[in-house]
């Protein structure tokens, strides 16, 4: 059994309209996601690829619950999203990155990181601190423990952000196009550190534009395009089969400049 | 319980509800010269605050700053009771409306101020590439977006003001609230009196907070 | 000044009357702080509330409290409650008042704290497991309150100076003090004067104080 079942979901989003005949706005609805399945296992590094708009990232968000979805459902460890019981459990297992960094403001670096496993998993301070240490330092930022949001670089930021999705041990960390608001060199910094969570075989599930990503780190691709899967493969065979196969794909790597 | 007594409510003739309503006139009559008055002096406080040479715009803080963080009804105080000892003799009525004005003015001169700086420096800066003057920039550029900013601020203070025009009773003098508690003792229905006379301070209020709010949308705007 | 010279000395016989004025005072004004600040709190959380039932008691609470003057408040209170059957303290009756009145303008810059939280803040404790509740007690809330802290202290110093206004009910606190004894001295010009002077330095130094503290705690979003 895949420790992440999608079965086949919809998503919609309500939105407003413009009709040109009436004159006005009217109330319609934009499903993102049609009818989706995919599984995944707990190993490697998966990279959703995509055109924006298509639903990688509302995908990410329904696995973590942050999205109601209207039909299907998707089994996580063998829970369901649906099951509002469940959710802090799954929760815990799928940890989350987003693309804004929200650390929270009132609290340091350690208290960041400490906050969520003191009181969701009723660890003691003392190993809280400890574990965070350690994440910190596999971050490369264990000399920050004591500082603010505002005083990191976006960079340094999101590198926290990961370190406190990993203080609840998850099976998985889904990543929300985390380096979208960076620039290069700290997007380099970003990327080094999850190659080296890669390497240590932490799974990921990463939506990005990151070609570099895709093809040094990640083991599955998958394509998605106006909410539907286009193509699910290893590295290898989308950056060779697929890329001279599937016209949708090629324009798409063009495009990006890959 | 003496509310639910029904037949109390009699002892509240129409002649106490013309006492209260003429009394609403006075308070109107208090607030209104006062605002006017607080709201021209307080202009020009404002004005000389903005002023560039770094000891002109202090000045007014001379008289600003005791107004602002003062209670009003010390305030009152030491121009009826206390001026009259060092030889100024007023009025009730004269006392409370240049009081009130005062009051007004400092509190007013604060938000013409603050609205004024919140215009961005570089408004000056593309008003003067145009070749206006510096008369010219006040008028055409800053005063008119900093007005926009001034009215919704001005008439919460204006609300603020009526509802502090309450003190004045304790002068003495017979406005919406010294007549709430005349006939509140008289007809011995506390609950009843104090209701309608905070009713008209509601009426005369709420619509204008309203106002207020509404304009903030519709013409407020940040920068 | 008319021949009129200032004599301060006559009023040091008094000293201890003042004292006693400035111990209610601050009693008054520490209670009232505590209910106001719970209460503005309580109401943000109601006007935020997807209840439209806790929505509307919040509105009308705050507009009715706004839109009418703090002594007809008072009074309401002081010569109500007991037609209600209700006979307490005038120091309660002040506490209770001020603590209502002034939680209409704390609901309001709590309110604007809560608002000033964004969405992203909500998404990132929801994905690490937290509950709705633990959410906004170790998140939203720690976060809105130190937005608020400085336009909450300004509300205090408010609070402090409309608390003068207590003596129309024959609290013997500072104002009520400063009245008799201008009576009894006749030398109101100099109580008057001293009493502005005191409450300036008392905002001052509660800004000043608040400043430095809102210097530490503050947050940039």
């Amino acid at each position: 059994m895949a420790m992440i079942e999608v079965k086949s979901i919809t998503k919609s989003f309500p939105v407003k309209k413009y009709d040109q005949a009436a004159k006005k706005y009217v109330k319609d609805t934009l499903t993102v996601l049609r009818d989706f399945s995919v599984n995944f296992d707990q190993e490697g590094v998966t990279v959703l690829l995509g055109p924006s708009g298509t639903g990688k990232s509302t995908l990410l968000r329904c696995i973590n619950g942050l999205e109601t979805i209207d039909k299907g459902d998707i089994i996580v460890d063998g829970m369901s999203v649906r099951d509002k019981h469940q959710l802090r459990k799954i929760r815990e297992t799928c940890g989350m990155v987003f693309q804004q960094t929200v650390l929270f403001p009132h609290l340091d670096v350690m208290d960041n990181l400490t906050l969520a496993p003191c009181t969701l998993l009723g660890m003691s301070k003392k190993d809280a601190v400890e574990r965070a240490k350690q994440l910190l330092d596999k971050v490369g930022l264990l000399s920050k423990e004591k500082a603010r949001h505002n005083e990191l670089s976006g960079g340094e930021q999101q590198r926290i952000a990961i370190a406190r999705a990993l203080m609840m041990n998850p099976k998985a960390l889904l990543l929300d196009e985390i380096t979208s608001a960076l620039d290069p060199e700290m997007t380099s910094e970003v990327l080094a550190i999850l190659e080296n969570l890669a390497s240590e075989g932490v799974c990921m599930l990463a939506v990005t534009h990151e070609m570099a990503f895709a093809q040094h780190v990640a083991s599955r691709i998958l394509f998605m395009d106006k909410g539907s899967l286009v193509c699910d493969a290893s590295k290898d065979d989308f950056f060779t089969i697929y890329r001279k196969e599937n016209e949708r794909i090629a324009s798409f790597l063009k495009f990006i400049g890959e | 319980m003496q509310v639910f007594d029904f037949a109390a409510y009699a002892r509240f003739k129409w002649s106490d509800m013309r006492m209260i309503l003429k009394a609403m006139g006075v308070t109107l009559h208090v607030t209104l010269l006062s605002l006017a008055i607080g709201t021209l002096i307080g202009l020009i406080l404002g004005l000389i605050r903005c002023a560039k040479n770094p000891i002109v715009n202090k000045l007014p803080l001379i008289v600003m700053e005791p107004l602002r963080n003062s209670p009003l009804i010390v305030q009152l105080f030491l121009v009826f009771f206390g001026l009259p000892s060092v030889g100024i003799r007023m009025k009730a009525m004269q006392a409370a409306v240049l009081t009130l004005s005062l009051n007004t003015a400092a509190f007013f001169a604060v938000l013409v101020h603050s609205s004024i700086k919140s215009i961005p420096e570089a408004q000056w800066e593309a008003g003067y590439a145009l070749g206006f003057n510096k008369f010219q920039i006040y008028w055409k550029i800053i005063a008119r977006q900093a007005i926009r900013l001034l009215i919704p601020q001005a008439i919460t203070l204006y609300i603020s003001q009526l509802q502090c025009s309450s003190l004045v009773s304790f002068l003495s003098l017979m406005d919406l609230s010294k007549a709430g508690q005349q006939v509140a003792q008289k007809t011995m229905l506390p609950f009843l009196i104090f209701g309608i006379v905070a009713g008209l301070y509601f009426v005369l209020s709420f619509p204008l907070a309203r106002f207020a709010k509404y304009l903030e949308k519709r013409i407020g705007f940040t920068i | 000044m008319g021949g009129y010279t200032l004599n301060f000395r006559v009023l040091l016989q008094y000293s201890g009357l003042f004292l006693q004025g400035v111990v209610l005072t601050i009693k008054i004004c520490v209670g009232s702080m505590i209910i106001s600040f719970f209460l503005g709190m309580l109401l943000a959380v109601m006007r935020q509330s997807k209840s439209r039932v806790a929505r509307f008691v919040s509105t009308v609470w705050v507009e009715v409290l706004r839109n009418t003057p703090f002594l007809i408040q008072l009074f309401f209170f002081y010569y109500g409650l007991p037609q209600l059957g209700i006979y307490v303290d005038a120091l309660v009756v002040a506490i209770i008042a001020l603590g209502i009145n002034s939680s209409a303008p704390n609901c309001e810059v709590i309110r604007s704290g809560l608002m000033a939280v964004k969405t992203g803040y909500y998404e990132a404790s929801a994905a690490l497991g937290f509950s709705k509740f633990q959410t906004f007690t170790r998140v939203v809330l720690p976060i809105s309150l130190r937005l608020a802290f400085k336009p909450l202290t300004s509300n205090f110093v408010n609070l402090v100076l409309t608390s003068s206004v207590c003596y129309g009910i024959t609290l013997m606190e500072i104002m009520g003090v400063a009245k008799t004894v201008s009576a009894r001295s006749n030398r109101p010009f100099e109580i008057y004067l001293i009493l502005l002077v005191v409450y300036c330095i008392f905002t001052y130094l509660v800004s000043f104080v608040a400043k430095a503290i809102d210097r530490k705690i503050q947050i940039k979003l």
